[in-house]
């Protein structure tokens, strides 16, 4: 065996044990672009995409656009201009992204979108998203049972732009409204975001001193409230989220936040990166385009088994 | 809206006299239809729905449904198979199957003091409760909807359009069936439904939304 073979085979047994990256220019390329990883559930929708992708020997190219749908319009240019084979979205508004996907599908680079869904059909070549509306059913049913049928609640509803945050407050009034004896005293967006709920929480508690629990269209939302509540020393005041965070597990099981809803978001990003895989190797595209993922409803008695957006058996 | 009165008559019909003493009465008010703001575009899920009901969701049902205990015995032993005989589910993502069934039997527990009203039914005699039959005026989840392999959340704008779609059969059959139905001294008489529902856990009774529901008397 001379020198060259042995350092060939070196440098192969390299490629092996390093994977993807030290065969970096071979290996194709998927983009996962997101919302910011400030929110847990989208860091970790985007780290299910990514151990998916170099699991199937991909590179990745992981982004986020900050809900700005001119810098979502950036990111999947410079996904093309990589040269991306695919691209998991999860999108910076409802109507803005139509056209940027389209842009993608029109440079040859199919989408795969997760979580938020966009207000067209045959741009992406997959939409799967959280069955929100059974899963804000769930969560409006708990509430009412932790209501006791009768009080004053408040609503805290996410960023206008995401069709999640109409959704789930459909899904919480079509159970909520069904009983006279619970009243609605405060609506706001606080746009999924943590702060913005912190603020919102202090105003509406003010205005309604008599508020007996809170409803949130996510779970960032829920730690905003329930900081809000802590500090006015306002412990008695129901809380329950949406998300199945692991803040608000344990929230939940330290005696705070009463109850959240899970939403698969890890086996969802790697759902869609099993699609995509599928449509590079062979143009095969899932048997619908728009899939739903049902939702569990998380309580002090499954809390426990809660872990990464994900129940363990 | 005479038209309906009477279509409701026509369709109740056929049980009333399997039934013999059924009597289906018709005494509370029509709740408005629609009542739900759509998202434009001329989407009205309540309108798509009646029109859809007599001519291919009842008829629909009425063939794929098998009697419940065939149905929840092949459910709990093998869900896929059961699924492909007796249910739909979407072809992607992770929903469970629904299914549809018939159910002859006992009124043994009605709950009527919640807006989500319920019938507990005995269909073998044992004083076991073999299914929950809602009553409304408030009915849950979308079984009805989830039910027909005719209809695909890819036929949809978004997910609210879908949804309100899903309650817009409830609420045509809060309005056309279950309007009609007494509320009291329902324990002990005899009932016939057809309806959907999914299996949430394998042991509890399932939650069924109703098609067609018929009273007998109590005996």
């Amino acid at each position: 065996m001379g020198l060259k073979t042995v350092l060939l085979s070196a440098a192969l047994a390299g490629a092996a044990v390093f994977g993807t990256s030290g065969a970096a220019s071979a290996a194709d390329l998927i983009a996962v672009i997101t919302p910011s990883h400030d929110n847990p559930f989208f860091k970790a929708e985007a780290e299910g995409a990514e151990a998916k992708a170099k699991a199937l020997g991909y590179d990745v190219l992981s982004l986020v656009h900050d809900d700005d749908a001119n810098k979502q319009s950036e990111l999947i240019d410079t996904a093309i201009a990589r040269g991306a084979k695919a691209i998991i979205l999860d999108n910076a508004g409802a109507d803005a992204t139509v056209a940027a996907v389209k842009k993608a599908k029109d440079a040859g680079v199919p989408s795969f979108l997760i979580d938020r869904e966009i207000n067209a059909s045959g741009v992406a070549v997959a939409q799967i998203v959280s069955n929100n509306y059974q899963g804000a059913q769930l969560g409006a049913q708990e509430f009412v049972k932790l209501m006791g049928e009768k009080g004053n609640f408040a609503e805290l509803v996410g960023k206008e732009s995401d069709t999640n945050a109409g959704i789930r407050s459909k899904g919480y009034h079509d159970v909520i409204g069904e009983y006279p004896d619970l009243k609605s005293v405060a609506k706001q967006s606080a746009n999924w975001s943590q702060t913005e709920a912190y603020a919102k929480m202090e105003t509406i508690l003010q205005a309604n001193p008599n508020i007996k629990g809170v409803i949130s269209g996510n779970d960032t939302m829920a730690m905003g409230a329930i900081a809000a509540l802590a500090a006015a020393n306002r412990k008695d005041v129901i809380v329950v989220g949406f998300d199945g965070s692991n803040d608000v597990r344990d929230s939940i099981l330290s005696g705070g936040i009463k109850a959240t809803v899970l939403q698969p978001a890890y086996q969802q990003a790697q759902d869609a990166v099993d699609q995509a895989d599928a449509y590079i190797k062979t143009k095969k595209a899932p048997a619908q385009e728009k899939q739903l993922m049902d939702c569990v409803l998380i309580t002090p008695a499954n809390a426990g088994k809660l872990e990464t957006f994900s129940l363990k058996k | 809206m005479i038209r309906r009165r009477l279509l409701v008559a026509l369709t109740a019909l056929p049980f009333g006299l399997a039934l013999g003493g059924c009597k289906i009465v018709a005494t509370a008010k029509k709740q408005a239809p629609g009542a739900d703001e759509g998202t434009g575009g001329g989407f009205d899920p309540n309108v798509m729905v009646d029109a859809m009901w007599d001519s291919k969701v009842v008829p629909y049902l009425q063939a794929k449904a098998g009697n419940l205990p065939d149905v929840l015995a092949l459910a709990r032993a093998n869900p896929d198979e059961a699924g492909h005989k007796y249910g739909n589910r979407a072809k992607e993502g992770n929903e469970p199957w629904t299914f549809a069934a018939r159910i002859e039997g006992r009124v043994i527990a009605a709950e009527t003091a919640s807006r989500a009203a319920t019938i507990s039914v005995d269909n073998a005699g044992d004083g076991k409760i073999a299914a929950i039959v809602q009553i409304g005026p408030a009915m849950r989840g979308t079984a009805l909807r989830d039910a027909l392999d005719f209809v695909s959340f890819n036929d949809f704008k978004n997910q609210i359009d879908y949804a309100q779609f899903g309650k817009a059969f409830n609420q045509h059959v809060a309005r056309t069936i279950l309007a009609q139905l007494p509320r009291d001294a329902l324990v002990g008489r005899k009932a016939t439904i057809l309806g959907a529902f999914s299996l949430e856990s394998g042991d509890q009774p399932p939650l069924v939304a109703p098609a067609q529901i018929a009273l007998g008397p109590a005996s």
